[in-house]
């Protein structure tokens, strides 16, 4: 589509193949054995023919025949051989194609990674190594039959070479529009694949909608684009069949049509034979598998290899090196005299925001716009507010994962994002992550050097996770994420964090699938652990209750301030507050609210409607909503006490 | 009665045992006519061709002025070939490209008049598969049959051929034959067991890359990148050693079948020079030989052309298997204008998998109030929802809607009548805006956003990158916010019943009230809704209390939290 693209994929290729100089000379060599098999299978025959069978001399005959047999036996070690030769240059691309695709996946969370780990590459390595066997054989095979038409006769290669020559140039000269024919029906071809995968899993949703008319129509719009680019794929195949002809065919004819004059001029029976066996055994099919296999394997190629390695971009270029050196100086300690960055903020505000705003995209309306906030050393900070309205936006900005549109943010007098800040903070997401590795691996991946063990169990009793370090046979054994419940993987991600030198702590609904209990324990042992900042994107109201400020966020009106403080200053922080009530549930035997039976205010699932009402406090008998003010997880993933939970969570964890 | 599929013919059972794949080659019946009779003719072209030759041959080394007009045949023949080969490749080509677009049109067709049930019955993965890739293998059987006999000729043909120049040479090549055909076959067999170690340390790799792509935040926040890089990819080195050996194993094979076409064919000429030797065949009759013995070798072609005509079959059994479930069927009744939405379900039972779902349901919703259901997982919530707004039907028992049954309206009517909103929409469509606006009629963009309002998605949206016109698979959405997209997508129609199946689980309670306070001021409609939270039950007018597919209680939420055991539905 693009021509700079296009150019890029082939000159990429040469410097491939020439950085492994070597294992291409070596496949050349093996290669040379083919030649000769391809060789000596017309000029045995020819000699055979002239100086044995046609002389009368059987056992002349047989014996050139044998020593044509014998070359097919060398000829077949050699393509053995090939074969490894073919790997020396295919599983090192193949590697790369793995590395690059990693790389890519875990930095830029592509999903699609996947698939092409699986498929693309795979698809890659089988094209590669065809279109490296195929013209490999033609270019050998090629030389052997011309070497051997000139040994037999020079005449005859003038007569064979012309044609086969034009042949190519025709094949080649096409090659191109081929070559984007083919990519054309890839496309369409996954394009299709893509929305049937859309259609498929929403049979219900098109159903209620009684959307089926538009669906098939939309559908079939696809079929069809993938039909027409099947068809067009289809009518150049002629121009395959025609550089086939004119290459392969044709000699044949005209090598019948001078042979009146080869005759006359010295060439044998035995060599014009010799000569159509080199044309119809060894040059038609090569150059059958060349066109074949160059029109098909190489567009493929080209295709997947544009999308698994786009050009310009650094193969394996590092941009973050591993945590290493000492452990960061904590806020409060003076700022190392780095110089180079004046901190404008005292190193007293472990974390300092003016006038930040941020919007996704350039079109979005902003979802954090002139936000103010600062946040002294050792505070223990809460974040609430309804679900999408951006809390996990701040604690990106905060993180530096994400980049304000205006305004700056600081950590510890560190400019974020920057090189330096990142060893300031550690960021739990809600999504905990753990990999298959032994748990001292997991635990200590903050760490530059592996952490003792002792103090290993010692960061597990803080958190909460002993118990489970101990089931799964202490720091040593092996983990199993997909074994572990989402519970059990955030407390492995807690006690990580816990183990890392980084001062500022941000708990991004790190802890929603602990119950309240756990979630306690946790957060309290993040408040005592030595000279930390915690700030709490808050699941429950408890963890807004044993916070020392908390920041509400409600689009554009933002509080801040100390519990009580914000109970009267923002209706919001009191309808939530209200909402999620720690109020001690309805025991065994509650009496319904207060008031008449049947009247819905009489248990009101949020007591404060009213944003001016004036009743903070809250009232027991609020059944259900157990102290949630934030369903979490993916869609449907609802547990928690107080909701009837799907799938064992009934009454949380 | 009326079924989406009418254009194909509802297939009934004869339908369903008819395979799809003899449907196919019906379907292009005269292509495949076409092509296999150009396929035979190529293949006698190809068989005639070095006869030909061989006396050409024979004539101009005897200085024969008929020389020159066989080579003329040979030139003949030549064209001849390349034309019908052309044609074999055009026509081949669109044909498979045509059956494969008629059989994906009219299996969508199906899929989409068969309804949720056939992702029940096969799983959305699978049926996409089905669709995608066996399609376009089924789309290849009509090109396959239709050169399944030119395939068989042209080996047979050479056998034959290579009889007549002389007995003794066809028997030399069927001596030499059946160690071809052993060795070949060696060859899939070898190479299985590192194939399959080489798709192990790939899996690892991919599972490594799974996790880290799931925890792609902690991993950027904790800048340990290429830390998590080189231990995802600690299994390459296995999966490279394993993947040489393939290579290896692969030449191995591919050596002994390189040597051996080629040493059949010398042995047919030796048998030929022997011959030729004592005056019993012309040079040109040698020369037929060696090129027939190499036609006759190509009956591997024939192995691999039969083995896809297996594969294309398997994969039309495959696509037979979506037809032989039967469209859902309409009837042709509308709703008395009058109706305000009053729903009711008549001695409903529903089962699963050998299992009574819902056992003998009565409920009524009356028109303009809401119904919320209770329940604990698995008493059959859901299934009830599903009944309720026809994309199930009942085993026993009946569903009305202003007194008529669903099964006797019209689809349109019907859909229109009724809107869903689910726990886990699918948010299908370009953007956000079609997702929303999904169905027939499709909304205004004003009543697009005026619904996006009332569900509290309106606020989300406009941030997204292009606001609106933001692509789905772009938009970065939580489960609330999916949840809320589907909410207004019910929002966006004026119906008749509104269906809730836990559409308000991933909301925050905050929202979530704001919403069911709007949904119960709307007093147009019957509102179903399937809860978890007391909050939800507790702002509905009635609540059903489901207990093992059987209604336990009906009444105001105030009245059934006398019940203990309701009450436990809520801890």
């Amino acid at each position: 589509m693009n021509g700079n693209t296009e150019l890029g994929i082939p000159r990429r290729g040469l410097r491939f193949l020439r950085r492994r100089a070597r294992v291409v000379g070596r496949l050349g060599l093996w290669s040379v054995l083919e030649t000769g098999q391809t060789f000596l299978m017309g000029y045995a025959v020819a000699r055979a023919l002239d100086d044995g069978f046609l002389a009368g001399r059987a056992d002349v005959g047989l014996g050139w025949l044998g020593v044509g047999a014998v070359a097919v036996a060398v000829g077949a070690y050699g393509t053995g051989r090939v074969y490894g030769c073919v790997a020396a240059l295919v599983e090192p691309l193949r590697d790369r194609l793995v590395r690059g695709v990693v790389e890519r996946g875990v930095r830029e969370a592509d999903g699609g990674a996947l698939s092409g780990l699986t498929q693309q590459v795979e698809i890659a390595r089988d094209t590669f190594a065809g279109l490296v066997m195929v013209s490999r054989s033609f270019l050998f095979t090629a030389a052997g039959a011309l070497i051997g038409l000139f040994s037999l006769a020079p005449a005859l290669l003038l007569v064979v070479a012309l044609p086969l020559v034009v042949g190519v140039g025709l094949f080649l000269a096409t090659l191109r529009p081929l070559a984007r024919r083919q990519e054309a029906f890839l496309v369409a071809d996954e394009a299709l694949a893509d929305r049937l995968g859309t259609v498929c899993p929403a049979l219900r949703d098109i159903t209620a909608a009684g959307a089926e008319e538009p669906v098939a129509a939309d559908t079939g719009r696809s079929v069809d684009a993938e039909r027409r680019a099947a068809r067009s794929l289809a009518h150049w195949g002629v121009v395959r069949v025609a550089s086939l002809t004119v290459g392969g065919q044709l000699p044949v004819v005209l090598l019948l049509a001078t042979a009146p004059w080869l005759l006359d001029h010295g060439v044998t029976p035995g060599a014009l034979v010799g000569a159509l066996a080199y044309i119809t055994q060894s040059l038609l099919p090569a150059l059958q598998n060349l066109v074949h296999g160059l029109g098909t394997s190489g567009s493929r190629l080209a295709v997947v290899l544009r999308r698994l390695a786009p050009p310009g971009e650094p193969s394996t270029a590092d941009a973050t090196p591993p945590p290493s050196g000492p452990p960061p100086p904590p806020c409060d300690t003076a700022p190392t005299p780095s110089g180079a960055t004046s901190p404008p903020h005292p190193a007293a505000d472990a974390l300092a925001l003016s006038s930040v705003t941020f919007a996704y995209g350039s079109a979005g309306t902003p979802v954090i716009d002139g936000l103010d906030l600062r946040v002294p050393h050792g505070t223990h900070l809460a974040v609430v507010g309804p679900s999408g309205i951006g809390k996990s936006t701040l604690t990106g900005l905060v993180a530096g994962l994400l980049r304000p549109r205006q305004g700056t943010v600081h950590l510890c007098g560190q400019p974020v994002p920057g090189a330096t800040s990142r060893a300031h903070r550690v960021l739990i997401p809600q999504e905990a992550y753990v990999f298959r590795g032994s748990l001292a691996e997991n635990l200590g991946e903050l760490r530059p050097k592996p952490v003792p063990e002792a103090e290993l169990w010692a960061a597990a009793e803080a958190v909460g996770l002993t118990e489970l370090m101990v089931r799964l046979g202490g720091p040593a054994a092996e983990v199993d994420p997909g074994a572990l419940s989402a519970g059990e993987r955030q407390l492995v991600a807690l006690a990580r964090a816990y183990l890392s030198y980084a001062p500022v702590v941000i708990l991004d609904e790190a802890t929603c699938h602990l119950d309240a209990e756990a979630e306690e324990r946790a957060e309290l042992a993040f408040a005592r652990r030595p000279g930390t900042t915690l700030v709490v994107v808050a699941h429950r109201v408890s963890s807004a209750r044993r916070a020392d400020r908390v920041l509400v966020m409600d689009g554009r009106c933002v509080a801040y301030g100390e519990h009580d403080e914000l109970v009267t200053r923002s209706p919001l922080y009191r309808d939530l507050a209200g909402a999620w009530s720690p109020a001690p549930r309805p025991d065994r035997s509650p009496l319904p609210a207060p008031g008449p039976p049947g009247s819905r205010a009489s248990e009101p699932a949020l007591p404060l409607r009213d944003p001016d009402g004036v009743d903070p406090v809250a009232r027991p008998g609020l059944a259900g909503d157990g102290g949630h003010v934030v369903a979490h997880g993916a869609v449907g993933k609802v547990q928690a006490a107080g909701d009837l939970g799907d799938g064992g969570t009934l009454g949380g964890q | 009665m009326t079924t989406l599929t009418e254009t194909g013919g509802a297939p009934g059972p004869a339908a369903v045992s008819a395979a799809l794949g003899r449907a196919a080659v019906r379907n292009s019946a005269p292509r495949c006519a076409v092509l296999a009779l150009v396929a035979v003719a190529a293949t006698g072209a190809n068989l005639a061709l070095p006869l030909v030759l061989g006396q050409a041959l024979d004539l101009l080394l005897a200085g024969d002025p008929e020389g020159s007009r066989r080579v003329l045949w040979c030139t003949g023949l030549v064209v001849a070939l390349a034309v019908l080969d052309a044609v074999e490749t055009v026509l081949g080509g669109t044909t498979d490209a045509r059956t494969t677009a008629w059989l994906r049109r009219r299996l969508v067709g199906h899929v989409l008049a068969v309804g949720p049930r056939a992702v029940g019955r096969f799983g959305p993965g699978d049926l996409v598969a089905r669709l995608v890739g066996n399609a376009a293998q089924a789309g290849t059987a009509p090109t396959t049959v239709a050169a399944l006999v030119a395939g068989l000729a042209g080996p047979v043909g050479a056998v034959v051929a290579l009889w007549l120049i002389s007995p003794w040479l066809a028997t030399v090549f069927l001596l030499g034959a059946p160690p071809l055909v052993l060795l070949l076959r060696a060859l899939a067999r070898d190479s299985a067991e590192c194939v399959t170690r080489y798709q192990r340390a790939q899996g690892r790799i991919a599972s490594g890359l799974a996790e880290a792509v799931a925890g792609f935040r902690t991993i950027a926040a904790a800048g340990t990148a290429a830390r998590t890089v080189a231990r995802v990819l600690r299994p390459l080195p296995e999966l490279s050693r394993e993947g040489h050996r393939v290579w290896r194993v692969q030449g191995r094979a591919a050596a002994r079948a390189a040597a051996l076409a080629p040493l059949l064919q010398l042995g047919v000429v030796a048998g030929a020079g022997v011959l030729l030797s004592q005056q019993r065949l012309s040079v040109g009759e040698l020369l037929a030989a060696s090129r027939y013995a190499v036609l006759a070798a190509g009956v591997g072609v024939l192995v691999g052309q039969l083995s896809g005509l297996v594969r294309a079959r398997a994969a039309a059994r495959r696509l037979d298997e979506i037809l032989a479930e039967p469209p859902t069927t309409y009837g042709e009744r509308l709703l008395p204008p009058s109706g305000q939405g009053r729903l009711e379900l008549c001695g409903v039972s529903v089962g699963r998998g050998g299992r009574t779902v819902l056992d003998g349901v009565d409920l009524v919703v009356p028109a303009g109030t809401t119904l919320a259901v209770v329940g604990r997982s698995g008493a059959g919530k859901s299934l009830l929802a599903a009944v309720a707004g026809r994309l199930t039907d009942p085993d026993e028992g009946e569903v009305r809607l202003d007194g008529v049954p669903l099964r006797e309206l019209d689809r349109r009517e019907l859909r229109r009548a009724i809107a869903h909103a689910f726990e886990r929409p699918a948010l299908l469509g370009g953007s956000v805006e079609d997702t929303i606006a999904l169905g027939v009629p499709r909304p205004s963009p004003a009543r697009v956003r005026e619904a996006a309002r009332s569900a509290h998605a309106d606020a989300f949206v406009r941030r997204l990158p292009d606001g609106y016109a933001t692509p789905c698979a772009d938009a970065p959405l939580s489960g609330g916010e999916a949840q809320r997209l589907g909410l207004a997508r019910a929002f966006a129609r004026d119906c008749r019943l509104l269906v809730l199946d836990d559409a308000l689980s991933s909301l925050d309670t905050v929202t979530e009230h704001h919403i069911t306070d709007a949904l119960h001021h709307t007093t147009a409609a019957g509102r179903l809704i399937i809860a978890h939270r007391a909050a939800t039950a507790a702002s509905a007018d009635r609540v059903a209390w489901l207990d093992e597919g059987r209604v336990r209680a009906v009444g105001a939420h105030a009245e059934l939290w006398r019940v203990a055991g309701y009450r436990e539905l809520f801890r």
